[in-house]
């Protein structure tokens, strides 16, 4: 660890730069507030800046993410600690906070990179992409992606051989193994915890066969086949490159399920899995899509018309529930189900599966604080302890939540959560 | 003293062993490259017979296929009468 500390100052330091965080910061910012944005990962942009397009418009999701982003980047007002972590947050009074904060090193020298990518080309190592969700490899040496922001390469160093390859064809020199943890001490008048939500793992429900059978993919697995940046060069099945044209969709894969400990429903995978299935027509207009589900909630503005309009273009709805998957000698899958409607059971063959994982709470909210306790609620999200007419406040005065830190929502709802946030932050700095 | 500009994986690798896993990951893919490129230098192939003469899963192949093409290597070719399967071919770099 470098004995280099750093401190800081600033009005409001936001936890995590999702689409929530981000627009938090903004708010913020425009209102003449200097605001820190930590963030995790390589790249601000959250799930959202992964997504192929977004119901219930079909807006293409890196259209909308890209403007957004670039301006929270550029914002004078707003500086954004990438790769970096918080390792706790002391309250010591009203508009006075201290936060230690460590960002672990790129290996890069991000000012001087400039994303040309020939470290990537000389780097022989490959790896799972994790922005790919495996799917595919990427090098040691890489753009976490193509509209990363910062776009500026990281290094890998578990994965690294130290061969120094992408050193030598690094034009600018910009990457520099020296590098080490840094740590500030950052004085802030204000906290917006703005950490996202978590996907479910299907290997929990050992019947689906997830990562037994490859075709049995997830909903983000899909997300990511649909994007114009996908893995593949078309939609194909992982466990054998065939394009499919009978897939299914089995809804509710860890949500509303108490015996896998998440009772709640997910509020966007019967959404997104029905703008999936819109999409897979388009790309795969020979295909036959089946959404197999308990019930559809389609309660936002325009949702009921998308599902209208779905069952217009021929996506098939089966009220069932799925016992268990198996797989066949041809890879295809047989879903074993109970026809709600008919209460028998029945079987279904489909060459490749996908599981609407639910939303989980990230619980890392909890730790961020040293001295006082962020209470989260029975579900494990952010506890709002005035929800009805405060739904920013938390259980710390001057500490405020954001998107789906406090329970599962959409991007038109995380947006107005942060709307929320950053004005309940603006009136408690302005009242000093 | 600090090491210089450019040299400085060198230096790291002086102060820290690189994990035995990372190596040994970096032998595989080599392995697996090679005897893929090798392949579709000879012929187009899709993913099952790319399998059957390498004598590797399917979904490995394709893991790894899809690695090469992202990496600009292989590229694809024609898809067969029924719409289904894709070959593969070494991509063509223009001189
Ligand atoms: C498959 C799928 C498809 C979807 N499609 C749609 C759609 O079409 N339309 C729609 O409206 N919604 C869609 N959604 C929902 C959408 O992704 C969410 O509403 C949105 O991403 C919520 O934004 P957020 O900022 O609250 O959380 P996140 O996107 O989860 O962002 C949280 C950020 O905080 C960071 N972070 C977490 N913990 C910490 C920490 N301790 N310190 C620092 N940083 C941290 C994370 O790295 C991340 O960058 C979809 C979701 C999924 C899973
Ligand atoms: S680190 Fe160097 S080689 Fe790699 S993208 Fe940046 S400038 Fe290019």
């Amino acid at each position: 660890m470098s004995e280099k500390n750093t401190s800081l100052a600033f009005d409001a330091l936001v936890v995590g730069g999702g689409i929530a965080g981000g627009e938090a910061a903004l708010n913020l910012a425009t209102n003449g507030f200097k605001v820190l944005v930590v963030e995790k990962d390589l790249s601000v942009g959250g799930k959202m800046i992964h997504l192929s397009k977004v119901f219930p418009t079909l807006d293409c999701s890196a259209c909308i993410t890209t403007p957004k982003v670039s301006e929270i980047s550029r914002h004078p007002l707003i500086t954004i600690f990438t790769e970096t972590e918080v390792k706790g947050i002391v309250k010591n009074g009203e508009n006075d906070f201290d936060a230690k904060v460590v960002r672990k090193p790129r290996y890069v020298i991000a000012e001087d990179c400039t994303g040309c990518q020939l470290c990537e080309e000389a780097c022989p190592v490959n790896v799972p992409d994790q922005y790919q969700y495996g799917l595919v490899g990427r090098k040691a040496a890489y753009i976490p992606f193509s509209i990363a922001s910062p776009r500026v390469a990281a290094i890998d160093i578990e994965n690294c051989t130290l061969c120094g390859a992408c050193e030598r064809a690094c034009p600018t020199k910009c990457i520099d193994f020296t590098q080490k943890p840094v740590e500030y001490s950052v004085k802030v008048r204000t906290v917006v915890v703005a950490t996202g939500f978590n996907l479910f793992d299907p290997v929990n429900i050992p019947r689906y066969g997830f990562g037994e059978y490859k075709n049995v993919i997830t909903s983000m697995q899909m997300e990511r086949q649909l994007a114009p940046t996908r893995p593949f060069h078309t939609i194909l099945r992982p466990g054998d490159g065939k394009m499919p044209d009978k897939i299914a969709y089995v809804l509710c894969t860890g949500s509303r399920d108490a015996s896998v400990g998440n009772p709640i429903c997910s509020q966007i995978c019967c959404m997104y899995s029905i703008k999936q299935a819109q999409l897979l027509m388009g790309a795969l207009p020979m295909a036959d899509i089946t959404i197999y589900y308990i019930n559809i909630r389609s309660f936002g503005k325009g949702f009921e018309e998308f599902y209208e309009q779905a069952k217009g273009m021929g996506v098939n709805f089966v009220k069932g529930k799925i016992g268990k998957i198996t797989e066949n000698a041809k890879g295809n899958l047989i879903l074993r189900y109970e026809d709600i409607n008919e209460n028998i059971l029945k079987e279904a063959e489909h060459d490749m599966v996908v599981l609407s994982v639910g939303v989980l709470p990230n619980t890392e909210s909890e730790k961020l604080f040293v001295d006082k306790s962020l209470q989260l609620d029975e579900y494990n999200f952010v506890k709002q302890p005035e929800q009805l007419v405060s739904p920013a406040k938390t259980s710390i005065k001057g500490v405020f939540v954001a998107g789906t830190a406090s329970g599962p929502m959409d991007i038109p709802d995380s947006i107005l959560s942060a709307g929320s946030a950053s004005s309940e932050a603006i009136s408690y700095l302005n009242n000093k | 003293m600090e090491p210089e500009k450019g040299k400085t994986a060198k230096f790291l690798k002086e102060q820290q062993a690189v994990s035995p896993a990372a190596i040994e990951n970096l032998k595989q893919f080599t392995r697996i490259k090679k005897s893929i490129v090798d392949a579709l230098k000879e012929e187009e192939l899709t993913i099952s017979q790319l399998s059957e003469k390498l004598a590797m899963p399917k979904t490995d192949v394709l893991y790894y296929l899809m690695s090469l093409l992202k990496y600009g290597i292989v590229e694809k070719g024609e898809i067969d009468d029924m719409d289904e399967y894709f070959t593969y071919k070494i991509k063509k770099v223009n001189e």
